[in-house]
């Protein structure tokens, strides 16, 4: 069976979570590194859904903290596009989120990524599918 | 420039339905610019599409392409390529792209992805302002550079209305009553007095009377080879 895959998107600065540190979520974790969450694009997000992922995660820096000043909000209004468009198409908007980590806090940003997967298990539930 | 706006997602892929493989065709000019129809529009739409249908199991592949202009013969060209690779075609391009496609290319099954709205301009980013209605008759020479056809709610030739208050419009609170700014600029430039001039009546033929409307200049036309020997 295969698990259910959640994509995280983050900037270099956001953390450097490796694969060891999402082990305890039973799901296939991948990171798409960009030079700043200003960086991530709308079709970033929806090319992630394209490549099988069930949720994706953007990761950004906290406000007045990203290095290039207003990078991660510019993340936060494409996230809010994007979600608007998975609503256009019928994609739950709920399987993309937007999270505030500090910077390089890797518990942080895991905390995360388990929210986003229980929400994914909801989602998935409320559908019938038990992946 | 003309502004457009995105159709919903839901409508392109009504139209696209009976398709498994279509281009998808942006234009770099005012479309990419009031980012409606650009290169990352493209992108966006296409992924926006694709995702759609592998939602419903039905794969959909899709040519992406960004000309630098749909309303000039010449740049249209890349289409005769890529016309018989799919089935159908989506333009991001403002109405006049994809009437000119229709007109050029008639077995091309060519198809809007954008509404054409209006002329305007770009304030701020991410915000766009109609400030021309292309009436033909220009009358802004007469009322300090601002257009009651396009700005005034009632496109009044005599303005204010009685329903103007505080300088704003009364059907739009949230806009300047364009007649109120009228007044003001012309005061403000000494010319008050271009208020007090009778008008003739304004000719509106120019704005579409009579069918499509056309611009023609000799002195520009290719010239067809002289075939008298001097």
């Amino acid at each position: 069976m295969s698990l259910t895959k959640i994509t995280i998107l983050c900037c270099h600065y956001t953390n450097e979570a490796g694969e060891e540190d999402f082990a305890g979520i039973p799901a296939c974790i991948e990171v798409r590194r960009f030079p700043c969450s200003g960086k991530i694009e709308v079709v970033d997000i929806l090319r992630a859904f394209l490549d099988e992922a069930e949720a994706v995660l953007v990761a950004v820096c906290e406000k007045n903290k990203c290095h290039n000043q207003v990078g991660n909000l510019r993340a936060e209004k494409r996230v809010s596009l994007t979600q608007s468009l998975l609503a256009e198409i019928g994609l739950e908007p709920q399987r993309l989120r937007l999270a505030w980590i500090p910077r390089l806090d890797t518990g942080a940003l895991v905390e995360e990524v388990k929210n986003m997967y229980e929400v994914l298990v909801d989602i998935l539930s409320q559908k019938g599918d038990t992946k | 420039m003309i502004v457009a706006e995105r159709k919903p997602i839901p409508r392109i892929l009504k139209t696209i339905e009976p398709f498994k493989k279509i281009a998808l065709i942006g234009c770099r000019g005012c479309v990419a610019i009031c980012s409606t129809g650009g290169d990352r529009e493209v992108e966006i739409v296409s992924a926006a599409l694709k995702l759609a249908r592998k939602k419903q199991d039905r794969p959909l592949e899709i040519i992406e392409k960004t000309l630098i202009r749909q309303c000039d013969p010449e740049y249209l060209k890349p289409l005769e390529k890529i016309a018989p690779q799919v089935e159908a075609v989506v333009s991001l391009a403002c109405g006049v792209g994809v009437n000119l496609i229709a007109d050029l290319y008639p077995e091309i099954k060519i198809y809007p992805g954008v509404d054409t709205l209006f002329y305007g301009a770009n304030p701020a980013l991410g915000e766009w302002e109609e400030k021309c209605r292309g009436c033909g008759d220009c009358i802004i020479d007469l009322t300090g550079g601002l257009c009651p056809i396009a700005r005034c709610a009632k496109n009044l030739l005599n303005g204010p209305c009685g329903g103007s208050q505080d300088g704003r419009c009364e059907i739009r609170p949230d806009v300047p009553c364009v007649w109120h700014q009228i007044y003001e600029r012309l005061k403000a430039r000494g010319e008050l007095d271009r208020l007090k001039e009778i008008w003739a009546p304004k000719n509106w033929i120019p704005a579409g009377h009579g069918g499509l409307r056309r611009r023609v200049r000799e002195d520009l036309k290719v010239n067809k080879p002289n075939k008298e020997k001097p």
